[in-house]
């Protein structure tokens, strides 16, 4: 096999720039082709990272809760960022990924909203943590 | 289609013949309606009627949920209030004639200036840009309920404009988010810690009164304030947030300094710096709210408009890095 998915989508890409897109009259169809012509590129810059990207934000999630969980005064949020650091994602296919994500994201913005609402020292520091961490995850998925 | 829209003028104009529409074309641009242009044709006594006309169609879904008679209903209260809008003529919400809701308004001259173009108003931006914020500042000063708009968002109240838009942008992220972001929700909770002064007086706030919502004309006049569909009454603040944004940004073509200063004369209010900037913040966290109805909208299958689909993922990520950098600015992550 030498075609990855991301070659073969823009080889489609170039496909609909280089021979669709001259032969089209409506400038509005026109306009419509180039925006899903960008799309699959988008896509096909995105492709060979995707899974990466979201294991390693999960990962980083999980460690910013196990770091986190014993400065929290609320029992029962502490106890379940105990159990989120450890957990694991359940498969790599990018749909489970993103659950994954998105259910350790629901905690984070618990445990941000928690930190938030006191003023002692070690709040101050995961307040800190939360944003740098959120800014690195924007970084890290901002298309090449 | 155009069979469809002459039968329809037929029905509304009882006293014109032999209507026909010719020149039927779908307009580019606009991610919140299906816009077409055309030419109607017909014989009225013994007299030819011709007419350019806009005909926008409800979307079975987008950008944001449209409610066509508020568009209708804004042009119709503006005209001759000093805010140039398109002549409305007919709104019809019975499915039966286009399958969706629609109006039919005059085709204005001039054209629309992208602000994606490097250089959208060759010659003329400071121009257009003077008479931007002087429309916008003549707006802010127009009683609503003295032209009956108090049937808008927040018409009938007198504060806490930025809670109930606050909280108006937050249910509509709730509904449309698949998964939460996190930055932006701390964005609304820092909103919400911090939230501005009271305005002077509550505006017409246009909702999307930024550059590429306007047609202009060669000599630098602005012909049309165009898409009025998320028009409510607020903090005439928003507005100027709005057309600051960076993805858009106004101030590309006249400094701010100058630019409030003319929204300053023209609706007789002072800006307050410091409530502006909580606006600012306000304005791609509502950015971030409109992106995730886009992304819903193709999400469930109830879009295939690829303006919708581009503005989802890349306004969306425009605004929410904008919302980050705002935070910053304020202090997060120090």
């Amino acid at each position: 096999m030498k075609l990855s998915q991301d070659t073969i989508l823009h080889a489609a890409v170039a496909a609909l720039r280089e021979q669709v897109a001259p032969a089209i009259q409506d400038p509005f169809i026109e306009d419509v082709l180039r925006m899903a012509a960008n799309q699959v590129s988008m896509v096909a810059d995105a492709w060979d990272s995707a899974a990466a990207l979201r294991i390693d934000e999960n990962q980083r999630m999980r460690t910013l809760f196990a770091e986190s969980a014993g400065a929290v005064a609320d029992n029962g949020l502490a106890e379940r960022l105990a159990d989120a650091a450890q957990s694991s994602d359940p498969g790599y296919r990018i749909s489970e990924l993103d659950r994954e994500n998105g259910r350790l994201r629901s905690l984070l913005v618990e445990l941000h909203t928690h930190v938030e609402a006191s003023a002692s020292e070690p709040a101050r520091v995961i307040d800190r943590r939360i944003w740098r961490h959120l800014q690195d995850v924007e970084a890290k998925r901002a298309p090449r | 289609m155009e069979d469809r829209i002459a039968r329809y003028l037929s029905h509304r104009m009882p006293q014109a013949r032999d209507v026909a529409v010719h020149d039927l074309a779908r307009i580019a641009g606009g991610s919140s309606q299906e816009t077409f242009r055309f030419r109607a044709v017909w014989r009225e006594g013994v007299e030819t009627v011709e007419r350019a006309l806009i005909l926008r169609r409800a979307p079975v879904a987008g950008t944001v949920v449209v409610q066509q008679d508020l568009e209708f209903n804004v042009y119709a209260a503006l005209a001759g209030r000093g805010v140039p809008v398109p002549h409305a003529h007919f709104l019809e919400l019975d499915p039966q004639w286009l399958d969706r809701s629609f109006f039919i308004m005059d085709l204005c001259p001039g054209k629309p200036g992208s602000f994606s173009d490097a250089d959208p108003y060759p010659g003329i931006d400071a121009e257009i840009a003077r008479q931007f914020w002087r429309h916008l500042g003549t707006l802010a000063a127009i009683d609503h309920r003295a032209i009956g708009l108090d049937h808008l968002r927040n018409g009938a109240a007198t504060g806490r404009f930025w809670a109930r838009e606050l909280d108006h942008w937050e249910a509509i992220l709730d509904e449309g988010e698949l998964y939460v972001e996190p930055i932006v929700r701390g964005a609304i909770r820092w909103m919400r810690a911090n939230p501005p002064p009271e305005p002077r007086k509550p505006a017409i706030t246009h909702g999307d009164y930024r550059s590429g919502n306007f047609l202009f004309m060669p000599d630098g006049r602005i012909s049309a304030i165009l898409d009025w569909e998320m028009c409510h009454i607020s903090d005439p603040l928003e507005d100027i947030a709005w057309a600051l944004d960076p993805l858009w940004s106004m101030a590309r073509h006249l400094p701010e300094a100058e630019s409030l200063a003319i929204w300053e004369e023209a609706s007789e209010m002072t800006v307050d710096r410091e409530a502006l900037d909580w606006w600012r913040l306000f304005a791609p966290v509502k950015g971030c709210g409109i992106w995730t109805t886009a992304e819903a909208s193709i999400a469930e299958g109830r879009s295939g408009e690829m303006i919708v689909l581009g503005a989802a993922v890349l306004a969306g990520r425009v605004h929410r890095n904008a919302v980050l950098t705002r935070m910053i600015e304020r202090g997060a992550g120090r």
